[in-house]
């Protein structure tokens, strides 16, 4: 809608005519993002292999077809439509385990444009109203409450063109290089490292003697390298966090994600986990963060874990900057995404529900009306 | 930059705000240079379109460089007077940037340039008297510079502000002029807030420059005029934002400066004022940034007022056909589609550019960034709520009054 000024009474032209630009439109928001987005794909596929190609192709076309339609049948054909479709396609990919059937990843992404994009007009994260919407509908193949603990990735000598279904569970795995001898197959099949902390704050995790932290990190998580470079189980583009960091980065260069948000959601969440009490032998400690064993910072390694072990790190760089479902003013944002770090980490230690971070953000999501009405400007003179 | 700027530099008093690109450096260093006439020179004999003028020449006079050439017939108004010497070949209409059609008169120039002699150099006049006799003009708010003064007087001003701040792309000429001649400025700030009765008379100038900010320091040094270096941000060079900067004040939507009894002065009003109460010369010639990709030899020009666009530009060569002429700066100046135009003493700058750029109106996407540099604090978004004048709240409204632009 274009403003006319008599429009609201005022005699002056409101938004004077710029002679200059700077040449940016909302379509070089949504390209940038697609770009951002693309590159963790292609991460995934290294990682996941042609399945997670399948995956996120389904996504993709799934949605720009689905979305195509309805700009038929509306006749609306706003530009960049196709391009925000696509990116929330591959927004919904990226958080699917590669090893989901087609229809899931079909009926994900025309749940994200019917319902987030069409009906909620893109206020909740579209990707995000798919995913969990499909994690409802297909709880077998998306885990509700930890169905889906063992997922596979791919082994050292066969990224990228590997058969992720041909899987094994490894029995001593010490690291994704190192046990690479001990598997035939194209794929070890893991635990993945967000399903192995959720056991542990709920006490499954045996102590060893005094050592409470010490069993969780020698024996059971994979190196924290490993968590890194995102060769662990998970979604497609879930683990790697330094591809998630980089194109976050990329974004915030480009000024289509402001540094604030992704910092606020890591940090708010290490907040958390440094404060809230862990289950361990029916006893509730509390700042886990303050742990030593052996004089090892356990609970540093621990909040470490967390952070780069899934979801999370996608959540804070990808899918909660959403621009149009995030608040507008920087300051919103902030409490925005300190809503979504300590929710999503309350979700992971205490809740039921897999994909706690997405959960987050989607109720986060709820709230950005109220608070950009809050986190108002005052006008100047008034 | 902006990050070193906005951490390291000036405390900025508001928020939100642009550092844009600023495009002057090719120029910014070269001197005013005075353009030669070359061609008949159409001169507006009024400055504003709703004033009564009433010619003093007819067509054959011959006319000196400073005669007179208009005289105000009613109340209001200011004369005009020759840029040039030579002879009025016709009277006819020019188009002005600011003012659309007005009255003018057609002066061929003889090479000669022979200049009137200053009449008035002795007499005793006030600052206030010489300014209207000598035709200067404020450019913001559009009105005779005397007249401005008068309503400051009779509004009982505290203060004054002399805005050299000129955050615009391109535009460079008051920075030139704080360059050549810092002292002049000084005085003529003292002037004028000797002839106000202010309290304090403060220059703002772009802290990016630190030259000219301590060269103005050591000429204000004991002459009661403040320099206050403000942040290179894009809007600091509104009013508004000026006194609230400077003096903490806050203008009410839709208000004035002199509504919190603040004068602000743009520079090229007091460059024009220098000349007249300094030099005793009446206001002839337009200092002016001519610039734009379209244009081979960009500078800050000494330009007679009348002079068409046309042949100023082909005389900086054009460097390819352009598709848009903007009088005044890129964000708030106005375009022009008529070759013909001339240049009047509020020209502080035309721009030519290869091509004209717009945005088609698409969809908000709620990225926030208008909400975020908004120096004043106005929620855009909140206009897109408001499809009718009905729907629109009062707090809208009020937004509305206070955009600056």
């Amino acid at each position: 809608m274009i403003i006319e000024p008599r429009m609201l009474g005022s005699q002056k032209l409101l938004g004077a005519p710029l002679h200059r630009l700077s040449g940016h439109t909302h379509r070089h928001i949504v390209r940038a993002w697609l770009m951002a987005a693309s590159v963790m794909g292609l991460i995934g596929i290294v990682l996941y292999g042609r399945a997670a190609l399948w995956v996120l192709l389904t996504c993709v076309a799934a949605a720009v077809g689905v979305d195509t339609i309805c700009s038929l049948l509306s006749r609306n054909r706003t530009p960049g439509r196709t391009e925000r479709a696509a990116l929330t396609g591959l927004l919904l990919g990226l958080t699917f385990p590669a090893t989901i059937p087609w229809a899931v990843a079909t009926f994900g992404a025309v749940v994200s444009i019917l319902i987030g994009q069409v009906v909620f007009q893109g206020t909740l994260q579209p990707a995000l109203v798919g995913r969990v919407v499909a994690q409802f509908v297909f709880s077998g193949y998306l885990s509700l409450g930890g169905a889906l603990a063992y997922s596979p990735v791919l082994t050292p000598g066969h990224v990228l063109m590997g058969d992720i279904r041909s899987a094994e569970r490894v029995a001593d795995y010490r690291g994704w290089i190192e046990s690479q001898e001990s598997t035939t197959f194209e794929a070890y099949e893991l635990e993945r490292p967000v399903q192995i902390l959720r056991r542990f704050a709920v006490s499954q995790v045996e102590p060893d003697g005094d050592l409470r932290y010490t069993p969780l990190i020698r024996d059971l998580l994979p190196p924290w390298e490993d968590t890194i470079f995102g060769v662990v189980p998970g979604g497609i583009g879930e683990t790697c966090t330094v591809g998630l960091i980089i194109v976050g980065l990329y974004l915030i260069h480009r000024g289509f994600l402001r540094w604030q948000l992704p910092l606020t959601v890591l940090a708010s969440a290490a907040f958390a986990l440094s404060i809230l009490p862990v289950e361990i032998a029916r006893d509730y400690r509390w700042f886990p963060a303050l742990e030593f064993e052996q004089d090892r910072a356990v609970g540093m390694a621990y909040i470490l874990y967390h952070l780069t072990s899934g979801q999370l790190m996608l959540t804070a760089f990808l899918l909660a900057g959403d621009v149009t479902a995030s608040p507008m003013r920087v300051h919103g944002q902030i409490l925005y995404a300190a809503g979504i770090g300590v929710i999503a980490v309350f979700m992971r230690l205490y809740g039921v529900l897999d994909g706690e971070c997405y959960w987050a953000v989607l109720i986060m999501n709820a709230f950005v009306t109220t608070i950009d009405r809050q986190i108002r400007r005052p006008v100047l003179g008034t | 930059m902006s990050l070193l700027s906005r951490y390291l530099g000036p405390k900025q008093a508001f928020e939100g705000g642009l550092f844009l690109p600023d495009q002057k450096a090719e120029y910014a260093r070269q001197p005013i240079e005075t353009l030669p006439v070359d061609g008949p020179l159409h001169v507006p004999l009024s400055h504003m379109a709703d004033w009564s003028v009433e010619p003093v020449v007819r067509v054959g006079d011959r006319v000196l460089h400073g005669s007179l050439l208009s005289e105000p017939s009613g109340s209001a108004g200011l004369p005009v007077h020759s840029p040039v010497s030579g002879r009025v070949t016709a009277f006819s209409r020019a188009w002005t940037p600011y003012d659309g059609l007005v009255p003018c008169v057609t002066i061929e120039p003889d090479e000669r340039n022979e200049v009137l002699s200053s009449r008035h150099g002795f007499e005793n006049e006030s600052v206030i008297v010489q300014l209207a006799r000598h035709g200067v003009m404020c450019q913001s708010p559009r009105a005779a510079l005397h007249e401005y003064l008068h309503a400051a007087i009779a509004r009982g001003v505290g203060d004054l502000i002399i805005n050299a701040m000129e955050t615009e792309p391109y535009l460079a000429a008051d920075l030139r002029t704080v360059v050549e001649e810092p002292g002049r400025i000084v005085d003529t700030a003292c002037e004028l807030a000797d002839a106000l009765g202010v309290v304090r008379a403060i220059i703002a100038v772009p802290f990016r420059h630190r030259r000219v900010v301590r060269r103005l320091n050591s000429e204000a040094e004991g002459r009661g005029v403040e320099i206050v270096a403000l942040a290179d941000v894009y809007p600091q060079c509104s009013p508004v934002l000026l006194v609230k900067s400077l003096l903490d004040r806050e203008i009410p939507p839709g208000g004035a400066p002199l509504d919190v009894g603040v004068v602000v002065l743009p520079l090229s009003s007091i460059r024009s004022a220098a000349h007249a109460l300094l030099d005793d010369r009446p206001v002839t010639h337009a200092v002016m940034t001519v610039a734009g990709d379209a244009i081979r030899q960009p500078g800050v020009f000494r330009v007679a007022i009348g002079t068409p666009i046309e042949r100023l530009a082909n005389r900086l060569g054009l460097a390819s056909p352009m598709h848009q002429v903007v009088f005044g700066g890129p964000l708030t100046g106005v375009s022009v589609d008529n070759l013909s135009t001339v240049v009047t003493s509020e020209c502080t700058g035309a721009l030519f550019f290869k091509s004209r750029e717009s945005v088609s109106p698409v969809p908000c996407i709620r990225c926030g960034w208008c909400v975020e540099d908004c120096p004043i604090g106005i929620a855009p978004t909140d206009f897109l709520k408001s499809e009718s004048r009905s729907a629109a709240s009062a707090m809208v409204l009020l937004q509305a009054d206070a955009c600056i632009d």
